[in-house]
């Protein structure tokens, strides 16, 4: 019995994905001519508000599961947990926070719910979360459109809309606006630092590391090695799998409160629905793949996918007169990272087969 | 046939359907109207519903992917109007353009698809859904020059709305419509889907087509039996594209307009829900279940309109469209894999 | 001395088919007990019950007492077999590929830092890698085995893996009682020896050790007492002192007397197809480099204990794994394996998993008759100008399998019911018609009775000698039934872990089969 280990294969993939990212982010800011200072603000910026949300998919990839489309979900939690507290007035302070503690109770038992779901299809994980975000999307706009004003009464008549059925489809977060954003913001010329979200960000990855580096992140690496082999070494596989879509749902919900607050303002229905698309390919552009992923491939990956997002529009302006072509690049990249790592990957899982 | 049985998602839709018609008709609807629509919208989505009927008896799985075989319809579509091809010629030439688009990207799209074994529903998503942004640049820089297809300023780039118009509008909705009273009957549209459905039915009786059948309900058995597995699922793909490629024919020439861009996107989800509800589980589907399915899903999407309107909310027509199409797919992903490890055990 | 595991009146059934049956069995502390049987004698469902398998609870359970230290226990999971102390080496390794050497001998019992410990309690507690490889390191040479904890298991050896699982036992403070599953099947004589060694000292530290191997010599050699299970029932039990290899060999293939239902005959020895170097990696069932002559005409039985390779010899020819090394099929090389090309020469695989490879299980019995000749043979296609479509001629397929039917006596309400709706024994014949349609001249059964009730079984061996005589097809049987083979076989081969050990003719001894099954030589040189 020989096992084939392609170690070229697992080089291929750590390191070919984000050198294709280095060059094509590099000659596309070329061709935009905007200044780098310009695009270090908007990465650090993307950084801050995707980061939570990328890193939300890493403990799914490890425990074998992989790309957690239905991130979504917990971000949907998060948006209706504010929604709660901006329709009922409640803020400042205790609104953020008693969002918080409304947003990650949801998640939690939406996390469980969704750990129960892929329990039951296990090997169909990927189209399943796609499929759960997708209907979990619809009950959302049930609930919001359809729903408030009518057989939920809402207070804060502000945010619904004239028909007097249904939330708009932009609602104001100004009462939360900038409440952490701006803290330790560090100045140095035109380069701006928020040093504090960094460090959030920062802190969230820390707890994963810890998390995978415990008894329990042990069982997570065995379950997603093997399935059949844990549970003879007494693990609970189910149990386990359970638990890590509720991490990674509650972190996706905390992910989701990062970004909002950043931009100030949320489209109710549209704000989470590419997020778990930009946040899939953000992981793969760091060099993960659908079988591991690491803390450094998240972070990695923001910062080179979202380098590339920012600069193509305009690059694709300058080079074909047409921005709408650094669009469509755009949306390629984004669809076709998590295509190809979907191709690929298979093929390098056939050569760790025993043959 | 003798294997159909009745599933809750039919039991319920069925049910569904049945209330909907008694509060359209309490609503005072023009009920003929709506049933002379239905046979419309039946044929209008049902050949999209067919393609799918290769992939799922092959083992491939719910063809996610269906953007692609879409496209090459739209290829050929395009191809024909810059050629100012008009009425049945116009039409016809549609079709056979779009097969030849279809019959290559089907290729390409079959072997990708034989390299992800057991994933082929995920990675077919991913391959539809990259594969649109791509073929935005075609429609953009495509070097068409009829100016009813371009955008109206500046004269470069497909628009995302071609009006049938002057082309093939209603071609087919339009041939030996059957009248009694009010009921009108679309012999020649339902015509063509018999055709389809025809064709579909013959193949599987064919060498090829027992092997299709055989590759996916038991692939081991049937590579024991010196079935080649791999061209075997190669040629279900193609047939399942080419047959996608003819659905969006079919359904541009009802609907009034090609749509370009992103419009193909959301094709695949109603197709697949259609499909299920008529009794499919993701594996073995009869021809039989895709008419039946599409006729009731579409049924629905008819009727919750005017009644969504009715009580002021129209967004609800959209919302219940999803949540019917989402909700019967993940029932089908939960039970088939149940189904599955049954077997396994 | 009070044992540390008894077990009393242990019965066990799969879908009403006795597994185990009246086992009574102590083991003490320190002891080794040795554990030998043929396949199917209920070894595997042993083990099973001991370490909590859940497909025991899923197959309805057991009954009968199991007490481990003195107190009554019903071990419902590996988690609670693990916390009773009960430690397992697996034969196919269960060992996590992606995890290092390290991680994996302390996966569970994880070092962790103490004031995590206090905060989040000891699951969510941070890991000490630097002391867990350290401590993994120290079991490690406690085996004289030098081996770098920071490996992946991926990047090892089957030898040193199988050093890796039992290192991981042992690393265990908590271990009572280990069992061994075959431990050394995949280790040379050297490394053997040295894992008994180790026994040995575990069996000082007054750890129970349930040994089970094919190896007589070795069980000989180190088991202070042994028992032998046959067809689910405890036959026998030697003390050391007491244990002879001819004993136990025959013990575990018992007296049965029978008829041969074949008269004996002379066979030319003209080969019709001869493997030379032939591999088949086929994953617990490989081949390494077999040779191998069969006759024109013959019936050759196929025999060896699970996982040493006979059924991997059919699927092979089939191309269903990766094979190596040559096959002469009629005087001229098989270039190249290709399921299609070899049937068309005339081989044909009967395929043991008839659930998983012999039917179509929704599809018609005509449909599944016919399928493999209309396939490859293009059998029973309408003439017409559309030939080349291949549409059946439903009159020829139906006249054609109603004929079949009738003469393989398969009971069925029509020829159009589904294959799922008939017997295992109906759907075995189902698969035997298709054979026949595609009329081999070299046929490969794999285990033709497994799974069967016993009148229909007769039948099975009937028609395959009726072929064999009649239409002059050569037959390779391969299956564990020894006393079935011996019944309709001209010439028995003995495998033992991938090669031909032995070909015996079929009127020889039980001992002797015993003895080339377990791959030993010859008889003891001494009653000991």
């Amino acid at each position: 019995m020989i096992i084939k280990n392609p170690a070229g294969g697992r080089l291929y993939n750590e390191y070919i994905v984000p050198a294709v990212f280095i060059i094509l982010s590099f000659l596309a800011w070329q061709f935009s001519g905007l200044s780098g200072s310009f695009v270090f603000n908007q990465v650090l910026t993307r950084f801050i508000r995707d980061g939570i949300l990328v890193l939300a998919l890493v403990i799914p990839v490890v425990a074998g599961m992989g790309l957690n489309f239905a991130i979504t979900v917990g971000a949907m939690a998060m948006q209706t947990a504010l929604l709660v507290m901006i329709g009922y007035r409640i803020g400042g302070i205790p609104g953020i926070l008693l969002a918080v503690v409304l947003g990650v109770v949801l998640s939690v038992l939406l996390g469980y719910l969704i750990g129960i779901i892929l329990n039951r299809v296990k090997g169909k994980e990927m189209i399943t979360t796609i499929i759960i975000g997708f209907l979990f999307n619809s009950v959302y706009q049930l609930i919001f459109l359809v729903g408030f004003g009518t057989i939920i009464p809402v207070p804060n008549t502000d945010i619904i809309l004239t028909r007097g059925i249904g939330v708009r489809n932009t609602v104001d977060l100004g009462m939360y606006r900038n409440t952490i954003d701006k803290l330790w913001l560090i100045k140095a010329g035109q380069l701006e630092v928020p040093l504090f979200m960094i460090l959030l960000v920062l802190g969230v990855a820390a707890f994963i590391f810890y998390i995978l580096h415990t008894r329990f992140g042990q069982q997570i690496k065995a379950v997603g090695s093997s399935t059949p082999t844990s549970e003879v070494l007494g693990i609970d596989a189910k149990k386990v799998r359970i638990k890590v879509m509720i991490i990674s749902t509650v972190l996706a919900a905390l992910g989701q409160l990062a970004y909002l607050q950043n931009i100030g303002m949320f489209d109710v229905y549209t704000a989470h629905l590419t997020n778990d698309v930009i946040a899939c390919a953000a992981l793969l552009a760091g060099g993960a793949s659908i079988k591991s992923a690491k803390i450094k491939h998240a972070l990695l990956g923001v910062f080179l996918f979202h380098t590339l997002f920012i600069v193509s529009p305009q690059a694709g302006q300058n080079l074909f007169n047409n921005a709408a072509l650094g669009e469509y690049f755009r949306s390629f990249v984004a669809y076709g990272t998590i295509a190809v790592a979907l191709v690929i990957n298979v093929r390098n899982e056939d050569g760790y087969k025993v043959s | 046939m003798n294997s159909y049985k009745l599933r809750p998602p039919q039991v319920i839709i069925s049910l569904f359907l049945i209330i909907l018609v008694a509060l359209s008709y309490t609503l005072q609807m023009n009920l003929v109207t709506l049933f002379n629509e239905s046979m419309v919208k039946m044929v209008m989505n049902g050949v999209l519903v067919l393609s799918l009927i290769p992939m799922l008896n092959v083992g491939a799985g719910m063809n996610f992917g269906l953007p692609v075989g879409i496209v090459g319809g739209l290829l050929g579509m395009c191809l024909a109007i810059n050629f100012r091809m008009t009425g049945f010629y116009g039409f016809f030439m549609s079709l056979m353009f779009s097969l030849v688009f279809c019959a290559l990207l089907g290729w390409l799209y079959g072997l990708i698809l034989n390299r992800v074994k057991g994933r082929e529903e995920i990675a077919g998503t991913f391959i539809g859904y990259s594969f649109i942004p791509l073929m935005n640049y075609v429609w953009t820089l495509v070097p068409f020059t009829n100016r009813e297809m371009l955008y109206p300023i500046g004269g470069r780039g497909l628009r995302p709305r071609i009006s049938l118009e002057n082309y093939f509008n209603h071609i087919l909705d339009d041939v030996a419509v059957l009248k009694m009273g009010g009921v009108e009957i679309p012999l020649g549209l339902l015509a063509f889907f018999a055709l389809v459905s025809l064709f579909l039915y013959l193949y599987f009786r064919t060498k090829i087509g027992r092997a299709t059948v055989a590759v996916g309900e038991n692939e081991s058995f049937a590579r024991l039996s010196g079935v080649n597995i791999s061209r075997t699922r190669l040629t279900a793909v193609i047939i399942s594209t080419i047959i996608a490629g003819l659905g969006i024919c079919v359904y541009a020439q009802s609907y009034g307009f090609v749509q370009l861009y992103d419009e193909p996107l959301s094709m695949a989800f109603p197709a697949i829900a259609a499909i299920l509800i008529g009794g499919s589980t993701g594996k073995k589907t009869f021809i039989f279940e895709a008419v039946l399915g599409v006729y009731l899903l579409q049924s629905i999407y008819l009727l919750t309109v005017p009644i969504a309107n009715a009580i002021l909310i129209p967004e609800l027509t959209e919302i219940l469209r999803t949540m019917i199409t989402y909700g019967v797919i993940l029932y089908a992903l939960l039970v088939r894999e149940r189904q599955g490890r049954s077997i396994d055990y | 001395m009070e044992d540390l595991l008894t077990i009393t009146q242990l019965n066990k059934s799969y879908n009403g088919h006795p597994a185990l049956t009246n086992i009574n069995l102590s083991i003490k502390p320190g002891e080794i007990h040795g554990l030998v049987g043929a396949n199917g004698s209920g070894k595997t469902t042993l083990m099973n019950i001991l370490f909590g398998n859940p497909v025991i609870q899923a197959t309805g359970g057991y009954s009968g007492e199991i007490c481990f230290e003195g107190r009554r226990t019903a071990i419902k999971n590996c988690a609670e077999a693990i916390r009773l102390g009960i430690g397992m080496v697996h034969q196919e390794f269960a060992l996590i590929p992606d995890m290092t050497v390290g991680e994996n001998i302390r996966l569970g019992r994880e070092h962790t830092q103490a004031w995590t410990d206090r905060l989040f309690g000891c699951q969510y507690s941070f890991v000490d890698r630097q002391k867990d490889y350290t401590a993994a390191q120290q079991t490690l040479n406690r085996l004289w085995i030098n081996l770098d904890v920071k490996l992946k298991i991926a990047d090892l050896t089957t030898n040193l893996r199988q050093f890796v699982e039992i290192a991981r036992e042992i690393d265990r403070t908590d271990l009572k009682l280990l069992i061994l599953d075959e431990p050394t099947a995949v280790l040379n004589k050297r490394d053997g020896l040295k894992l008994t060694e180790i026994l040995k000292e575990m069996s000082k530290r007054q750890i129970g050790i349930l040994f089970i191997s094919h190896r007589l010599e070795e069980i000989q050699q180190i088991c202070d007492r042994v028992s032998v299970l046959r067809d689910g029932r405890l036959v026998s039990q030697y003390k050391k002192g007491s244990i002879s290899i001819n004993n136990l060999a025959r013990d575990m293939i018992g007296h049965e007397v029978n008829k041969a239902a074949a008269a004996k005959r002379a066979i030319a020895k003209q080969p019709v197809i001869s493997f030379k170097n032939f591999s088949v990696r086929m994953p617990g069932e490989e081949i390494n480099s077999l040779d191998l002559d069969v006759h024109q005409g013959e019936i050759l039985g196929l025999t060896s204990l699970s996982g040493h390779g006979k059924l991997a010899v059919g699927y092979g020819m089939m191309a269903m794994y990766p094979v190596d090394g040559d096959v002469y099929y009629q005087n001229s090389r098989i270039a190249r394996m290709d399921a299609r090309a070899n049937i068309k020469k005339g081989l044909y695989v009967l395929p043991d998993d008839r659930q998983g490879l012999g039917i179509m299980a929704d599809q018609s019995l005509e449909d599944n008759v016919i399928f493999t000749a209309n396939q490859v043979k293009n059998k029973f296609v309408r003439k017409s100008a559309l030939a080349w479509l291949g549409f059946i001629d439903r009159v020829k397929s139906q006249k054609h399998v109603t004929a079949m039917v009738q003469d393989l006596d398969i009971k069925c309400t029509s020829v159009r019911q589904a294959v799922k709706e008939l017997s295992g024994g109906n759907q075995q014949k189902v698969c035997i018609a298709r054979a026949l349609t595609v009329d081999p001249q070299l046929l490969f059964v794999a285990e033709p009775t497994r799974g069967i009730d016993i009148s229909a079984k007769e039948k099975i061996l009937q028609m395959l000698i009726e072929i064999n005589r009649s239409r002059n097809t050569t037959i390779v049987i391969a299956s564990s039934e020894l006393d079935e083979l011996k019944r309709v076989c001209d010439r028995i081969a003995v495998m033992v872990e991938g090669k031909v050990f032995k070909i015996l003719p079929p009127d020889s001894s039980e001992v002797e089969f015993g003895l080339a099954l377990s791959g030993e030589e010859g008889a003891d040189n001494e009653q000991l």
